[in-house]
């Protein structure tokens, strides 16, 4: 399908209180050159302090044939109508939803009703989480869990107001349920507008362009320290730890915006898939390498660094820098063991067991698929468990066809094409599914049926 | 505005004038027997064109703050009222365009308007309400609050009127304040008309269907089969043709004999892309239809509701309103850029 002169349109969801209405404040006062044509639902405690904003009540509309995947918006379908007739005043649109808000019928507007579908382009769903609030929300109410599950942003809230363990455990939490969002943290909805808007999260050849998988990586390591370091020769301290070595990857030049730190650390990720070299104490670490460090002998080990010039050192370890007190002292200064502090350090989340009701896993396969197969096991999937499969994105291998396929749906809402032909050796499957109750090993199962 | 010469027609449609104004063509309507061509923008720009030159008679701009939504012409030609999303209606005269009264009724879109046939009542919906006013703006009756926001308005006598909203189409007796009939259909009715008896009622629905009801036997049906949703309905004048849209084709229902049920109905091609707009002639079978390319035909339809087309014309952008001037002898339609036409019907 050609988006190319549609609208983009991000849905903006989140309970009362996470901080939906900053967000918008703030991607509207940005300079961006954009014109965003705001649809609210809510009357947020904050105005809204720009032209064009349009209220509307939220009407969800269910058909008469009952099926869950029909369900829209009916407001929403008269407000862009509307809209359509002077396109020459927007270029984007945000509709804002209750927090209270079911976000299928919002995502199924722009895939069921062929007036909007012609002029406008679902960009993405972003759901603000109050990190605060959000877990006793999520048990017991079925719309926060939704809105969880349907994103492909979560926006990770007022985390100034409680503890990093709590943030990560909460991190850990969410992507559990949804393995395909992308995770980011702020303390006022303070997000870069790039990181919401334009997103192109339906347009499944764009995703893959960009990156070779719809999951959202666990990462191999659970710290990042960043060195302000001058050229010269610098030592690595580690002390008796939990573990008889670490993994780490040491990056020159490393800034610290959130953007920086997310491409370094899908590099890493990267990084960590090669073999790893086995580094001895009093050995030197070589940047952009995947370091095995070998910690079996008493006491402090010692590693080196050699820095040729002036510049921010990057560490992505295996473990916290707590656990082994690491400590970066500085060999030419006139007191040999200067410490250099640390410029700036988080913590990513590692791959965490989750209880939530609603969850997410990937079929990931070698192997071609028989297309006949597959399309039998899908349709009877998604009549039978639609209604529990909230979003679904999936590239296959088939048989004797040369190209890459590709398929998304939203409840039983499935769209698929072939994409572009698969590169020498790239050929593998991949299905991620999020839902309610899923029987992942039932599924797993059912689709190694479909192989050839 | 300046002047557009390269519209092509064919067949029963002759080029009269042309005209552009400044935006999309919410509406436009004879007036004054013909004389007057009213046009509505979604700007607020109401434009007066003669009827036989097009040159500018009266002109007002944004009358409407946020988007003109429906203008609307008496039956007698003499008024005209708009509606836009300040909530306001303007009700105003049509030979000088003086402003007669502006009804202000609060927060909301004021999304439809219909003026009675004696013409001496005007209903408006606004969200989940219905008003109706006398010709001076003087407010008549008001309905209960619907259940959802009221998707069409209709009148069906001159003290009755219907209204449309999700899963249900109501019939008040306006001068007794009364609930006449409820129609329940569990769907999303986008649209509704009466045949000119007011015994049926047909309703496109958002799920690609058009339901309808008999009102005097309660007798009710559901044709499907549309790809896109029926948006544009209309009956005849002499309420036995029903034609749909819903995809490029329009289908023409007939309620001869004891159709439509169980009839092949007419299927009239000509648009490549999705019909906009139509509007049936008031004398004779003839329909007059554009589409979301711009293109624009004119069927000579038979009882059972087939027919060809047997005129066609070009447009500019999506055509977004058809008006059949009161004799048949004329056509206007306006469209999406804000490009006016009018043509000379042959009969």
């Amino acid at each position: 399908m050609n988006n190319f002169n549609k609208v983009p349109v991000t849905i903006l969801t989140g309970f009362l209180g996470s901080g939906k209405t900053t967000l918008l404040n703030r991607i509207l006062t940005e300079e961006h050159g954009r014109r965003i044509a705001v649809i609210e639902n809510e009357f947020g405690e904050v105005g809204i302090d720009q032209g064009l904003v349009i209220n509307a009540d939220e009407e969800v509309f269910e058909m008469s044939n009952g099926c869950i995947c029909c369900t829209v918006r009916g407001d929403l379908i008269r407000v862009l109508g509307n809209l359509m007739k002077r396109r020459d005043k927007f270029d984007y649109v945000l509709v804002e939803t209750t927090g209270l808000a079911d976000p299928g019928p919002v995502a199924q507007t722009f895939f069921m009703d062929d007036e909007i579908q012609n002029e406008f382009t679902l960009d993405g769903i972003v759901t603000l989480v109050d990190a605060a609030h959000i877990d006793q929300q999520l048990g017991r109410s079925d719309e926060s869990t939704e809105q969880v599950a349907f994103a492909d942003v979560l926006v990770l809230n007022k985390t100034d107001l409680v503890n990093d363990e709590s943030v990560d455990n909460l991190e850990s939490r969410l992507r559990g349920m949804n393995s395909m969002a992308r995770i980011l943290r702020s303390e006022n909805a303070n997000v870069p507008v790039d990181t919401v808007l334009n997103l192109n999260a339906f347009d499944l050849d764009q995703v893959l362009q960009n990156r070779p998988t719809f999951l959202e990586p666990e990462y191999p390591f659970e710290w990042t320290g960043v060195y302000k370091v001058e050229q010269g020769q610098y030592e690595l301290t580690l002390e008796e730890g939990p573990d008889p070595n670490m993994s780490l990857v040491a990056l020159i030049d490393q800034e610290y915006s959130e953007e920086d730190l997310n491409s370094s650390a899908e590099k890493c990720v990267r990084l960590y898939a090669d073999d790893a070299n086995a580094l001895s104490p009093g050995e030197v670490i070589a940047f952009e390498k995947h370091i095995d460090l070998q910690l079996m002998s008493d006491g402090q080990k010692s590693f080196f660094l050699e820095i040729n010039k002036n510049c921010n050192l990057g560490l992505f370890t295996q473990h916290t820098a707590e656990e082994f007190d690491i400590k970066l002292l500085s060999r030419d200064s006139e007191d040999k063991n200067m410490e250099v502090p640390v410029t700036f350090e988080r913590t990513w989340v590692a791959q965490h067991e989750h209880d939530d009701e609603v969850g997410s896993f990937a079929i990931e396969r070698e192997g071609d698929v028989d297309i006949e197969k597959m399309n039998a096991w899908l349709s009877k999937l998604l009549a039978e468990k639609g209604v529990d499969i909230f979003r679904m994105k999936g590239f296959i291998s088939i048989a004797d066809d040369p190209r890459r396929f590709v398929f998304q749906g939203v409840h039983m809402l499935f769209d698929s094409q072939p994409e572009r032909e698969w590169a020498e050796g790239e050929r593998r499957n991949q299905i991620v599914f999020i839902g309610r109750n899923l029987d992942e090993e039932a599924m797993q199962d059912d689709f190694d049926k479909c192989l050839v | 505005m300046s002047s557009v010469n390269l519209i092509e027609s064919k067949g029963v449609l002759r080029n009269n004038w042309n005209i552009e104004v400044d935006d999309y063509v919410i509406a436009c309507e004879w007036a004054e027997g013909g004389n007057i061509l009213l046009v509505g923008d979604v700007a607020g720009g109401v434009n007066a064109l003669d009827g036989k030159t097009g040159k500018t008679l009266w002109q007002k701009s944004s009358i409407h703050e946020g988007n003109l939504l429906a203008m609307r012409v008496s039956p007698n030609g003499k008024l005209f009222a708009t509606s836009g999303q300040d909530g306001c209606i303007l009700i105003g005269e049509t030979t000088e365009g003086s402003v007669i009264e502006t009804i202000e009724l609060g927060q909301g879109w004021v999304e439809h308007l219909e003026w009675s046939k004696d013409g001496m009542s005007l209903a408006a919906s606004i969200s989940k309400n219905v008003y109706i006013f006398d010709c001076k703006g003087k407010e008549k009756w008001k309905s209960e609050q619907h259940s959802s926001t009221v998707s069409a308005i209709a009148w069906s006598r001159n003290d009755e009127l219907a209204t449309a909203c999700y899963s249900k189409v109501a019939f008040y007796d306006v001068i007794e304040n009364k609930t006449k009939q409820t129609l329940q259909w569990k769907g999303s009715l986008i649209s509704m008309k009466l045949s000119a008896d007011g015994d049926i009622v047909a309703c496109g629905s958002q799920d690609n269907t058009v339901h309808f009801w008999r009102r005097s036997t309660g007798q009710d049906s559901m044709m499907s089969g549309y790809r896109g949703k029926p948006s544009s309905i209309a009956f005849d004048s002499t309420g036995k043709l029903l034609a749909t849209g819903g995809s490029e084709i329009i289908t023409v229902w007939s309620f001869e004999n004891d159709g439509p049920e169980g009839t092949t109905p007419g299927q009239l091609c000509h648009h490549q892309s999705f019909v906009s707009d139509f509007s049936f002639a008031p004398q004779g079978k003839r329909l007059a239809s554009g589409a979301r390319d711009g293109s624009l035909a004119v069927w000579g339809l038979k009882n059972d509701g087939h027919g060809g087309s047997i005129g066609t014309s070009q447009m500019s952008a999506q055509v977004s309103s058809i008006a059949w001037r009161k004799d048949s002898r004329a056509l206007a339609a306006g469209d999406a850029r804000g490009l006016v036409v009018t043509w000379k019907v042959k009969t």
